[in-house]
């Protein structure tokens, strides 16, 4: 008998007790769309997070941060000047594995105003290197310049989110040219950056564009194609991405100027505070990332004068930790739905002896007509694998519906379905579909034809 | 050469801690298109004998030929080999397949001798005319009166050209006047030259043959 005929045969069979081969299918069915559900999901998170990862700077941006003096040099240590622009600048003349480098000056709670608007936010102070480090990207006007820098020009390079709040009533606002007020001292925005936001959030509100305006005050507010999104319309669910579009980017030097040159503590004005917030730099090359490490520690060392108050943080430990978490969830979520496989292959088993104590005489017949064993093994085999390959089917379309309404109910990252992950699911329900034939099979195989004949 | 040869075959049971000696030394010879009845009252073992006939068994002991092939130690593959090439059945309660049309059921047999989908078409439904059924062949076993599906079991038996076909009982279903068209149908193929072999308890049946092979306590007598 070949395998075109068992196929027909299993089909027939099934379709002969249509609701009871469902019943046993379900577990099939249920197994898949979890484990196909479950895959998608991990797989739609660690998207999400390396997406996240890759827009606050990846895993070559590294920052250079101050550490507790070792024990041995407390006592001088005040002969390091701390993370100053020198630190930079060393860096910049002499580490060639370095691509970007850049001082960071913080302001917090800065009153920004412009006509009857006023909110507080924070204001960077930077080199032009602070964009391409932080994956900040200028969709309109232009990046600061190292003339700026130099001149200690008074522009800004704003966030996105900054101009919608500043011109509220104006959705799609060119803001470069216009000037505001940061605590009361005029800047020019020379430059717009992108709204940032999840490729999953841009693609939703690329398909609201299209579809036909249902939630009008939306759509009004973000026309077809436009970068910025409604105040919050736009920034549903991408919050991880607010403080990246509410930056203000101004040149270092006016932020010391302006607001550094003073600074009161206790109502004692301690004099100018030209300490740097952040001092980040981009590893140019990651395979030589140690070394690139290597000749940092060098350069501020010296600028630092041999004080280890200084040291580096890098995302690695960060970046593994959340492939280890996302490993981890991918294999417990694949081991529980796995198990729920299993007991859809042990549903199968069930059916499949009961089917065949059913059809004794059946297989009787087939014996004396001139079937051998290996002929029933088959057609118990082949059966028990077409029950397995229509739920797998079934179990792919489910997993479909689930996610759906799982995207549905929660606004996370959207599952995202690779091919592996069906190919895994799927086979994975045609081997249990096939390995669950083979006990009943063999059982079948066995019946001696005389007894089977002579049954019922 | 004889189609079938039996020399001296025993079979032996054992039920629980019993020893039950169904076919004692038995010696058979069947000729090329022979038309026997094998008779014997219940318990006598003619079933045994049919089914070690029909090579749906083994003997314990003794000498079994069929159509020149040593069965008596043949392995349960080469059994259904030659159940499938050279022997049909044919039942007491016709054992065809309920789910299956006529057609599909005649063409069972040929399914496990690897025939080709078209060539088992064409020949299951000459096998289904010569038991006179072409007009039910898109049927179901169940559709049918019983004279009809025996019929349909003869077309499953003559289908892949057997040496020899086995009837057993084949009228013990059935009201006496279409037992007695089957059994016409039987003596037809006999008088085409098919070998058969009917296994009956009634001598009425037995009487009809040409040959009587009488059995009791397994010993032919």
């Amino acid at each position: 008998m070949n395998l075109w005929l068992g196929l027909l045969l299993g089909l027939k069979e099934i379709s002969s007790h249509k609701f009871r081969s469902f019943l046993t299918m379900l577990g099939i069915i249920l197994g898949v769309a979890s484990l196909l559900s479950m895959f998608s999901l991990t797989a739609g998170m660690a998207k999400g997070m390396r997406e996240y990862m890759q827009q606050v700077g990846g895993i070559e941006k590294v920052g250079i941060i101050t550490q507790d003096v070792p024990i041995e040099q407390e006592g001088y240590a005040e002969i390091s000047p701390g993370r100053t622009v020198a630190d930079a600048e060393a860096i910049l003349k002499s580490a060639d594995l370095v691509s970007y480098v850049t001082p960071v000056s913080e302001l917090q709670s800065c009153a920004i105003t412009r006509a009857n608007q006023l909110f507080r936010s924070f204001v960077v102070g930077a080199w032009p290197d602070f964009v391409p480090i932080n994956k900040h990207e200028v969709a309109r006007g232009r990046n600061l310049s190292l003339m700026d820098v130099e001149n200690a020009q008074h522009v800004c390079v704003i966030g996105d989110g900054i101009s919608q709040r500043l011109w509220p009533e104006l959705p799609h606002f060119n803001p470069i040219g216009q000037s505001i007020m940061l605590n009361g001292c005029p800047f020019t925005v020379v430059g717009e950056f992108t709204h940032y936001e999840r490729e999953e959030d841009k693609r939703r509100r690329e398909q609201a564009a299209k579809a036909p305006p249902v939630e009008r005050d939306r759509t009004k507010r973000k026309p077809p194609g436009g970068a910025p999104g409604g105040g919050r319309g736009g920034g549903s669910g991408g919050g991880m991405f607010d403080r990246k579009n509410a930056m203000i980017l101004i040149p270092i030097s006016t932020m010391f100027y302006e607001f550094k040159s003073a600074s009161v503590v206790g109502l004692v004005d301690q004099g100018p505070n030209y300490k740097l917030d952040q001092l980040s730099f981009q590893v140019a090359d990651t395979a030589a990332f140690q070394q690139t490490m290597n000749q940092v520690q060098a350069i501020v060392g010296a600028t630092h004068r041999g004080i280890e108050d200084f040291t580096f943080d890098t995302k690695q430990e960060w970046f593994d930790t959340i492939e280890e978490s996302v490993q981890s969830t991918r294999l417990s979520g694949g081991m529980i739905a796995g198990i729920s496989l299993l007991v859809g292959g042990i549903g199968i088993t069930n059916i499949m002896l009961a089917s065949i104590s059913e059809r004794i005489r059946e297989i009787g017949v087939r014996r004396a007509v001139g079937a051998k064993g290996r002929d029933i093994f088959m057609q118990i085999v082949v059966e028990s694998a077409v029950i397995g390959f229509i739920g797998g089917v079934l179990g792919l379309a489910a997993s479909f519906g689930i996610m759906k309404i799982l995207v549905m109910i929660s606004d996370k990252n959207a599952p995202v379905v690779e091919l592996p992950a069906v190919l895994i699911s799927f086979s994975f329900a045609l081997i249990i579909g096939v390995v669950s034939g083979f006990y009943p099979a063999i059982k079948a195989s066995r019946l001696d034809p005389i007894e089977a004949l002579r049954y019922g | 050469m004889a189609l079938i040869e039996l020399t001296n075959v025993t079979k032996r049971y054992r039920v629980g801690s019993q020893d039950i000696v169904a076919l004692d030394g038995i010696d058979l010879v069947i000729e090329q298109g022979e038309y026997a009845a094998i008779i014997g009252p219940s318990g006598s073992g003619k079933s045994t004998l049919m089914h070690l006939l029909g090579c749906l068994d083994t003997p314990t002991s003794g000498m079994m030929r069929i159509d020149g092939i040593d069965v008596s130690r043949a392995s349960a593959n080469k059994l259904s080999e030659m159940r499938n090439q050279k022997i049909g059945f044919v039942f007491q309660s016709f054992n065809l397949l309920a789910k299956f049309t006529v057609l599909q059921n005649v063409e069972l047999p040929m399914i496990y001798a690897g025939v080709t989908a078209q060539e088992r078409r064409t020949r299951a439904l000459a096998a289904v005319e010569r038991v006179g059924l072409s007009n039910r062949v898109k049927n179901t076993p169940l559709q049918l009166s019983g004279g009809q599906m025996q019929r349909v079991a003869i077309a499953r038996a003559l289908v892949n050209d057997p040496r020899i076909v086995f009837a057993d009982e084949p009228t013990g279903n059935l009201d006496s006047k279409t037992g007695a068209t089957i059994l016409e149908l039987f003596r037809e193929l006999s008088e085409q030259g098919r070998t058969i072999v009917l296994v009956t308890h009634d001598n009425k049946i037995a009487a009809q043959t040409p040959r009587r092979i009488e059995i009791q306590d397994g010993k032919i007598v």
